[in-house]
Formats: structure tokens, sequence, C-alpha cells
């Protein structure tokens, strides 16, 4: 991704932020649109540096999976692959990588089984559905899966959570500081207790 | 930050090994006192507003913590057995200035008089360190004053609090919907909520900035300087006296000593891993109960085989981290907790131990939800709810901003055979012997935590929680609170440090940290590590004006 396409899309990003959370939730369909631009982007394999475009493709159906898009922007819109894809090149997640590769690979080849040529990728939802539920209990899954979330909940600066969309997900506002009444229970109870002197 | 620098062939009064809690306090009342300070941190001197609220860099990749910068620790039960890597996430503190201060959540809860006098209270605990300590909180009250008062405490006091001879300073901070609701269950069960004492500003303190609310406080730094960290309160007083040097990325590695027994200073490395030493009149390590253990046991000799003031066997010995168990619920309406300080409110009606229950142990509750997204969404829904799909994406919406954890906080019995050693093995980033835990819950212990998670449980269940699910209770392998690995004593045959401070075997050296504490207290340390912080430092610029050191 060029530096301006990367700007561009940051632009987006911050400018989808900025809004608070009550403007945000009348405008659903503006983000449907902002999480559009952030998908197009998605799509461009030739992107990926640490994944290859197979991998690219077999990691963005399983995270679609993990973090379902509907009426709320999932982990593609959140851009967790492209995330995943730059994560995988970092000294921290440098230990999983190579068993990242082989899961997706293995992934693939799972898809055999369902005579599908494209790979887990070009199986049907339900066909993706039992392959992961056979593959729950592995540590490859656990591991995809807590990239995905970390792609879709992490700070915008890592490259996924674009627009703040995962946050969104959550239902969590996005302010820097906040006033009480926080919540609804607080909201409720009145005056706070006044100081006193022991 | 503009401060006065000394020559490491300068002969300062004070070297104090960690600017955290107790080093922070040290420092500043000791230059306060008119004595040349330096500070050897081995961590950066963050600002305040180089904090940030990334979750992945701050709680994945642990980025200020040690064990973001040295990951190896080791770990047994028992010392037959062979030492492992540690499964979970080792002995944890900040490298920096402030020390964890400045990550840390900021429950202030003072001990009691109970607390210091248990052992001749309750008797014995076969097969234990558990002891009296050579402190009371009557001598120890006007110290934690002074820390409400120099650091900034906002509070009201309890129905059943120890006396405070002046008020909080600052008023309560606000009431969250998590203390809202565990003041409803305790209301239900006859039982008392009261306001949580936090060492964050409520209002303006002393030139710092109230709490804006930005809900990192659990695990982050204060970009606003709210947070009363020994990073904003105590340090820029300290360094502004012209007296005291920070001395930043700065790792002791060996306390020098001279022939006659005497320290004369310490050697450390520098960022670039170069070696230096600090001349001084006298020492004091206040480095945490991890770091501290691994210093002195580094700095044994041909006179100190066994470590610098280990004649008793002891240093390294019954470590305590703290006990905890909760439960988690979700309500009806939003509750938000990701919003503002973390815990508003506690209950310490179970802080005695009480023998009816048949086992040792006492604590208190608080209500807090702390999870960041990326926590949250990994591990912190119901563990019979879908962990992926649409039902997941939909439960973590229902559940982030619905939520709340009562958690209980507890003692820990000293034991001996508990104890951080140094791993012959494994040598970390400096070339230092990785830390080595060997930790096994005393059977009260596991006990404490067990009766404690039914409380919360009641507790979640009579705030009306609409699904309420507990948390594992498990042994301990890791922890944050590392206490009583110098415990304080009068009697040098089962301690490592006297009654103020000093070291039983090294006249000029002083250890004052969380590895002091005799026993654990209820499960929030700072306060008191604070406490004996202030007490230590007038007692030590008392020795230090007569000539007694």
């Amino acid at each position: 991704m060029s530096a301006d396409q990367l700007s561009r899309r940051r632009f987006l990003a911050e400018s989808g932020g900025a809004a608070s959370l009550a403007w945000l939730t009348l405008q659903l369909p503006w983000i449907s649109a902002l999480a559009g631009c952030a998908r197009e982007d998605a799509r461009r394999d030739a992107d990926f540096v640490h994944l290859t475009p197979t991998e690219a493709r077999t990691m963005r159906a399983f995270a679609a999976q993990i973090l379902p898009s509907d009426d709320v922007a999932g982990a593609i819109e959140a851009g967790a692959v492209h995330f995943i894809d730059r994560a995988l090149g970092t000294p921290f997640f440098a230990e999983i990588a190579p068993l990242i590769h082989a899961g997706l690979a293995e992934l693939d080849f799972r898809a055999g089984a369902f005579d599908a040529t494209g790979g887990f990728a070009s199986l049907s939802g339900v066909q993706q559905v039992a392959i992961m539920k056979r593959i729950e209990g592995e540590r490859f899954f656990a591991e995809a899966r807590t990239l995905v979330l970390i792609g879709t909940f992490a700070d915008p600066s890592h490259g996924g959570n674009i627009g703040r969309s995962g946050w969104a997900m959550l239902g969590k506002e996005d302010h820097e500081m906040y006033t009480a009444p926080f919540g609804w229970y607080d909201g409720q109870h009145g005056a706070e207790p006044t100081h006193s002197a022991a | 930050m503009n401060q006065r620098t000394y020559g490491e062939n300068e002969t300062v009064d004070f070297v104090i090994v960690g600017s955290g809690a107790a080093g922070g306090v040290l420092a500043k009342e000791l230059c306060t006192a008119g004595f040349d300070v330096v500070v050897l941190e081995q961590g950066p001197w963050q600002q305040a507003n180089q904090f940030t609220h990334d979750e992945l860099a701050v709680e994945r990749k642990n980025e200020m913590l040690n064990t973001g910068f040295e990951p190896f620790q080791s770990f047994r039960t028992t010392a037959t057995e062979p030492m492992q890597r540690n499964p979970g996430r080792g002995m944890m503190y900040r490298r920096g200035v402030g020390g964890s201060s400045v990550h840390f959540t900021a429950n202030y809860w003072r001990f009691r008089p109970i607390d210091f006098k248990e052992r001749s209270v309750l008797g014995p605990i076969s097969g234990t360190g558990f002891a009296d300590w050579p402190v009371t909180y009557d001598e120890l009250e006007p110290y934690y004053t002074k820390v409400d008062w120099e650091v900034g405490v906002s509070g009201a006091p309890g129905p059943s609090d120890p006396f405070r001879t002046r008020p909080y300073p600052l008023p309560p901070l606000p009431n969250k919907s998590s203390g809202v609701l565990l003041e409803r269950a305790a209301r239900t069960l006859g039982l008392h909520a009261q306001v949580a004492p936090m060492a964050i500003l409520s209002q303006p303190y002393d030139g710092r900035s109230a709490c804006m609310g930005c809900g990192h406080c659990y695990a982050y730094g204060c970009e606003f300087g709210a947070k009363s960290s020994t990073l904003s309160s105590v340090i820029p007083k300290a360094v502004s006296t012209g007296r005291c040097e920070i001395r930043a990325d700065s790792t002791a590695f060996r306390v020098e000593m001279s022939s006659a027994g005497r320290t004369t200073g310490v050697a450390y490395w520098n960022k670039d891993g170069k070696e230096h030493r600090q001349l001084a009149r006298a020492v004091i390590l206040a480095a945490n109960g991890a770091e501290t253990t691994r210093l002195l046991l580094m700095s044994a000799s041909p006179a100190f085989p066994h470590g610098l003031a280990n004649a008793s066997g002891l240093v390294g010995c019954n470590i305590m981290f703290n006990g905890g168990s909760s439960t988690t619920g979700r309500f009806e309406h939003p509750t938000n907790e990701y919003k503002g300080h973390v815990v508003s409110r506690i209950i310490l009606d179970f802080y005695e131990s009480d023998p009816k229950r048949g086992f040792y142990g006492g604590g208190g509750i608080d209500a807090r939800f702390n999870n960041g997204p990326i926590g949250f969404a990994v591990n912190g829904l119901p563990e019979d709810l879908p962990s992926w799909g649409s039902e997941f994406k939909r439960a973590l919406r229902d559940y982030y901003t619905h939520s709340v954890r009562f958690a209980a906080h507890m003692t820990t019995i000293p034991v001996a055979s508990n104890r951080v050693t140094l791993d012959p093995e494994h040598r970390d980033h400096w070339g230092r012997p990785a830390l080595c835990l060997t930790y096994q819950d005393h059977a009260d212990d596991m006990n404490a935590k067990r009766w404690f998670r039914d409380r919360t449980q009641e507790l979640m269940e009579a705030a009306g929680a609409s699904r309420v699910w507990n948390q594992p209770v498990l042994p301990i392998d890791s922890g944050v609170h590392l206490l009583g690995t110098a415990r304080m004593g009068n009697d040098p045959r089962d301690s490592v440090v006297d009654r103020y401070h000093r070291a039983h075997d090294v006249r000029n050296l002083f250890i004052c940290d969380g590895s002091s504490f005799v026993t654990s207290g209820r499960g929030q340390p700072t306060m008191t590590i604070q406490a004996l912080a202030y007490r230590a430092a007038e007692h030590i610029a008392r020795f230090a004006r007569s000539h007694e050191i």
C-alpha cells in the first residue's frame, strides 16, 4: 500500500473516530460505506508483505467466520487481515508466525475434503464452519483467533480497527475523557456522598 | 527535566536503587532534609505526555514492564522440582521512573491495627513464617496521613476504618455503576460498601490536574498526572531541591562493599551496558521484592557467601503476592466501566480472619470491570458462550458495556519455602541470572480464595445481575505484589532488616520496599509501602545527622 493510500484510509478512519457515539449510532449506513472503502483496500492482495495472496484469502475467510460482517462491521471491515499481515513481521509475533503460516496451509488442505480447488476461502460458510469446529481446540485456532481479535480491537495505529469500527462493535464510546455519570446505575443514583472528616 | 547531576566518583550521601513507590518517597524526603541523593532506576524516564492508551503495547506486549523487557522467568512449586519456564506471567513490575506507582490501579487501603499483630492475636500457623511486625499501626499512622496529603489521596472514612489524625485531603471520586451495584448488594446482605480510597486526584491538587476519567488507570500511565504516582507527585519535588539526581536507564547489579563490611556504593550498567559505579556513604534498596532480592543475592562475596545481608538465610524467602478471586455479572442496563477510574466502592466486612471459617485469611472486595477491548474479546465472556461467530459478536456487544466484576483481594501466608532465587541457567538481557520463583499456595490461602469467591458470587446475585459467572480459583505462579522477601524484625535470626529498615548485617545498608513486609495485608500494599518509606526516611535522616550510619 502506498503512503497516499494509507493516509487516505487513515483520514477516513480518523474522521469516523472523531464522531460521537450518539451520532455514530444514527449513522450506521455511513459507517458501512466507510467500511466498504477499507474492504476495497483489504482486497488488494498485492499489498500484503508477510502473507502470500493465497494465505491472505484464507486468513480473510477465517477472520470473517470469527467476527462476521452483518449490519455491524466485522473483522474484515476492521482491517484485521492487514493488521495480521503486518504483525507477523514484528518481533512480538515472530514466535507464532510459522504456526500461522502452517495453519493456513492446513485449512486449505482440509478444504480438499470438500473437493474444493480454491482452498478454504472457496468453501461455503457452512463448510468453513465445519472445518473450524474440528480444529477449535488446536493452538493454531487459538492464536489465529487472538490475532483476528487484536486486529479488530487494537489501537488503530497498528493498522487494524479501521475507523475504530472494532470499538463501535462493542458499543464503546470513543473519547479521550469521560465525565460522570458513566453508566445507567450511577446516573440513577443521584448526588454523590459529601466529603466528611474523620 | 533539568536536574543536578553528580559525578560517579563524588561520594553522595545516599544512593537509592529504585524510583517507585518507596524509592521516590525516600529520595524526596532525604534530599529535602539536606542530603545528596542519587537514584538509580533501571528503566526510562517517561513523562506523562508519553503515556498512551495502546492496549496491544501496554497490556499484551507489556512494553512498560520488566516482563516485556526480560520475558524469561523460571518457576517450580517446590525446591526439589526442576526449574521450568514460568507458565504464567511471572513477577511483574514496571521499569521506569515512578516504578509500579505509574501503572497501578491506585487502590490506597491502609492496613489496620490487626495487620501488625495478628500472630499475637490469632496464634501461630504451623510451618509458616506468620509473625508480628516490629511496628504498630499507631506508630505508622502519622506516616499514612503524610502519604494522604503528600501524594494526594481521594476518599472518605468507612464504618470500621482505623483511626486517622487528619481527614482525606480530597473528596471521593465519583461513584461508578459498579459501586452503586456493590452498595445495592451490600445493603441486601447486611454488609457495608464504603468509598474506596484512591491515589487519584478528584480535584486539582498541589499544582496537578484532577482525574479526567479517561478509563486507563489499570496498567497504564496517567497522561494527566492525576494518578498520584511518585513520578507525578514527589519526584519532581525531589529534583527541584537541587540535591537529587534521578539517573534513569541505570541497572544496578552489585552493592559494593569495603573490607570493613560497609557498603561503598552501587555498581550498575548504563543504557549501553557499560559498567559504572556510584560512590555513596549509605545505600538504600527500594527495587521491589523481586529485584531487591536479586541484587542482594548477586552481591554475594567471600564475606557474604549467601548473598549480602543474608546471614538469616531469609533474603528472597516468604514471598507473598496477595490472593485473589472474583465473580463477574452482566446487568440489564449499561455500566460502561471502561470510563473513569477503576474502583469506587469496596466492602471490608470480611477484613479480619475469623477462626469459625476453619482457616486463616481475610480480605476486601471491590467492584470494577477493567478489561480492555482486546482482553475482553479474547477471554472476557462466560465460557459457555460461543467464542467466535455471529453469536460471539453479539455477546461482545451485549456484555462489554454491561458487565461488572466483584473482585476479592486477600491475605497470603508467609512461608519460607516460597521464595525468589537466582536461576543458575538462564541469563537476562544484561547477563544477570533470571529470576526463579518457587511457590506453592498454603492450603489456607486456597481456602480463602474459594471462600471469598463464594462471597463475591452471593454479592453478584444480590446485586441483581442477569447472568453471573465465576473466575476459576487458581494456584499462584505470578503476581504484581512482591512482598516479604527481606522482612523486618527485631531478631536478626528471623528477619533481614530491623524496625528502621537497616540491614541487620550491614550498618550502612537500608532496605525499604514491599520486601520489608512481615505479613501481606489484605491486598493493596502500596499505601503501606509508602507509609513505611516516610517513616524510614525520617529515621535514616536522624541516624545520618547523628553519625549513626
